[in-house]
């Protein structure tokens, strides 16, 4: 998996208006740490690579397995491999804050205000979905994909109002925005998103035995000695701020949460010590391939990356569907 | 032993007492059997005896340390219970399951021991052949073999344990349920405590060393089986007419619906 990251950052970096090969890469990387290899580039292409592919490709990454292991773990926590940040209403908290922003401020106004306002929003809009679903000191975990499936709802309505009442240069905005778009990149981006991204990622696989005991029951789960009070806020949380961070940074990115720890578990398993890490890894592969095809298939114009993950996720959902009720009918039979 | 001392609970904000004012002793070295009827606490009484929930009124001593203070870490390797209607979603497969029961005992790697325990566990329940199946696939019988799997995994290791089961037979076909049971039955007379939450008298009957026996939040009897399983306790606890057979040249008695004697025998 890591090999694979590796590989996809190499061959992403390599591709683009100006092609650069990847023992060039390789070699302007390694001469930035110091090492020099007999391999001759140009100026330009250091330039083209370090100021404008690089953070590209590095935001890709960050974002591809911020919303894979959010998405790994949320799963693990609703018992449900059909759980994705979307339903939980984080996504669609960030981009009604977004929204209204856009409108208010009559544009897009700062890139750094935006990102705030709508991280802002993918909290509030999580904590709203914890307190409804906590009741005498416990979080019921159907009371909070309910709850989750209201507020998200209920941000669409408003997000859809707003719109309805966007001049046509707002709607422009919002629309790209809505549709995700990694054109942001900077390495100040990259700065403002690491430790929402690192954070999670890191921490999330100590609570994979947690979460492995958590799939028996809850009770089943206490009964291993697994606190599993603070295991829902733990993963809630951790959750949030991947998810909230990426949406804020690059719109909303679809399927990569829901698909990409699906492809984990019918390749390794369930077990979610090598779920999360390796959902990580791919994750972050995964977007940065996507993002590949964004810029070049109809370049110079870049296509939104959305609609690259939701096209490539869509047909490769419905095929897991099919796999799944084959499981399932096995079962019954 | 666990000593149950005055211990009261009510669900919520309801008036009604689910369990009201119980005491008694648990004694390790055979089986306690927990009859009652529907509704009658048996649940709630085996959730405060694993220490998932505090009594309102009342103290639970394991060994006269109070039971609801003890860590849950510490409790997870010496405390194991096997819930009813446990389902699992997620497709792992069997072993990790069983695997699950040695969590509280390892951190990050399980060893070669516990791995070996996971054998065995597997192979006690008779389920050793289904280790690489995914879990949800399996026969209600089947997972419930394996959860008994992953809870004797559980309680593995050194020390005096607690082994809570809440109806262990409900999906079991005749053969497993007398396999579970004598697996129960084993490990009291290792001087665990054994607890079993059980419907059917006639395996409470053959099983049982003591029984206690609930009505509306009540202990309504308890000692040793032959002095419970009598038709006029058993009358008031189920408010129905039984007989305690004695067959010639068994162990243990039967017990049968004495209600419309004629009838039933016409009937089937």
């Amino acid at each position: 998996m890591a090999l694979l990251l590796v590989i996809s950052v190499i061959i992403a970096s390599g591709t683009g208006a100006m092609s650069i090969s990847p023992l060039q890469v390789i070699a302007i990387l390694l001469n930035k740490m110091g090492i020099h290899l007999p391999v001759p580039y140009t100026e330009g292409m250091e330039n083209v690579l370090l100021q404008i592919r690089l953070p590209r490709i590095l935001l890709a990454a960050l974002i591809g397995s911020g919303l894979a292991v959010a998405g790994a773990g949320l799963q693990g926590l609703f018992r449900n491999p059909m759980a994705d940040p979307v339903l939980i209403g984080i996504s669609s908290g960030a981009s009604l804050a977004a929204v209204a922003m856009i409108v208010c401020l009559g544009g897009v106004g700062s890139y750094y205000l935006l990102n705030t306002i709508s991280f802002a929003g993918a909290c509030l809009s999580s904590l709203v979905v914890f307190r409804l679903a906590r009741q005498s000191g416990r979080t019921l975990v159907a009371m909070l994909l309910l709850a989750g499936l209201a507020v998200n709802a209920l941000c669409n309505a408003c997000t859809g109002l707003i719109t309805y009442t966007a001049n046509n240069e707002q709607l422009r905005s919002i629309t790209f925005w809505l549709m995700g778009s990694l054109g942001g990149a900077s390495w100040s981006a990259i700065l403002s998103l690491l430790p929402f991204i690192i954070i999670p990622v890191l921490l999330l696989p100590f609570s994979a035995k947690a979460l492995n005991a958590w799939s028996l029951g809850e009770r089943e789960a206490s009964h291993l000695g697994i606190d599993v009070r603070a295991l829902k806020v733990r993963i809630m949380v951790l959750a949030t701020l991947a998810v909230g961070a990426s949406v804020a940074i690059s719109g909303i990115i679809g399927f990569v949460g829901l698909i990409v720890p699906h492809i984990i578990r019918t390749l390794s398993g369930n077990d979610h010590r090598n779920l999360l890490p390796d959902s990580a890894l791919f994750g972050a592969s995964l977007l940065v391939l996507a993002d590949l095809v964004s810029r070049t298939l109809l370049a110079p114009a870049e296509l939104p990356i959305g609609i690259i993950t939701a096209a490539l996720g869509t047909p490769l959902f419905i095929f897991l569907l099919f796999k799944y009720k084959r499981t399932i009918s096995v079962a019954g039979a | 032993m666990i000593r149950v001392d005055h211990i009261s609970y009510r669900a919520g904000n309801r008036r009604r007492k689910i369990l009201d004012d119980i005491s008694c002793n648990i004694l390790p070295g055979g089986v306690t059997v927990l009859l009652g009827a529907n509704g009658a606490g048996k649940s709630t009484f085996l959730r405060i005896l694993s220490g998932e929930q505090s009594p309102q009124s009342g103290k639970v001593w394991w060994n006269d340390r109070p039971l609801h203070a003890m860590a849950p870490a510490e409790l997870a390797k010496r405390r194991a219970v096997l819930t009813q209607h446990a389902t699992i979603d997620l497709p792992f497969t069997v072993e990790e399951i069983v695997l699950m029961g040695r969590y509280p005992h390892y951190g990050s790697k399980p060893s070669v021991r516990d791995k070996d325990i996971v054998m065995e566990c597997l192979k006690e329940m008779q389920v050793a052949h289904l280790s690489g199946r995914a879990f949800p696939t399996l026969s209600g019988g089947e997972q419930q073999r394996v959860q008994m799997a992953r809870v004797l995994a559980q309680l593995e290791g050194a020390g005096d344990k607690i082994l809570l089961l809440d109806e262990p037979t409900s999906n079991l076909d005749l053969l497993h349920q007398q396999l579970c049971l004598q697996k129960a039955r084993q490990l009291s007379r290792k001087g665990h405590i054994v607890i079993v939450v059980l419907h059917d008298l006639n395996l409470a009957a053959q099983f049982a060393d003591a029984i206690l026996l609930l009505k509306q939040g009540r202990l309504l009897a308890t000692g040793p089986t032959k002095a419970v399983l009598i038709p006029e306790l058993i009358r008031q606890a189920y408010d129905m007419d039984i007989a305690v057979l004695y067959p010639e040249g068994y162990l243990f008695p039967i017990i049968v619906p004495a209600t419309n004697k004629k009838q039933l025998y016409v009937n089937n």
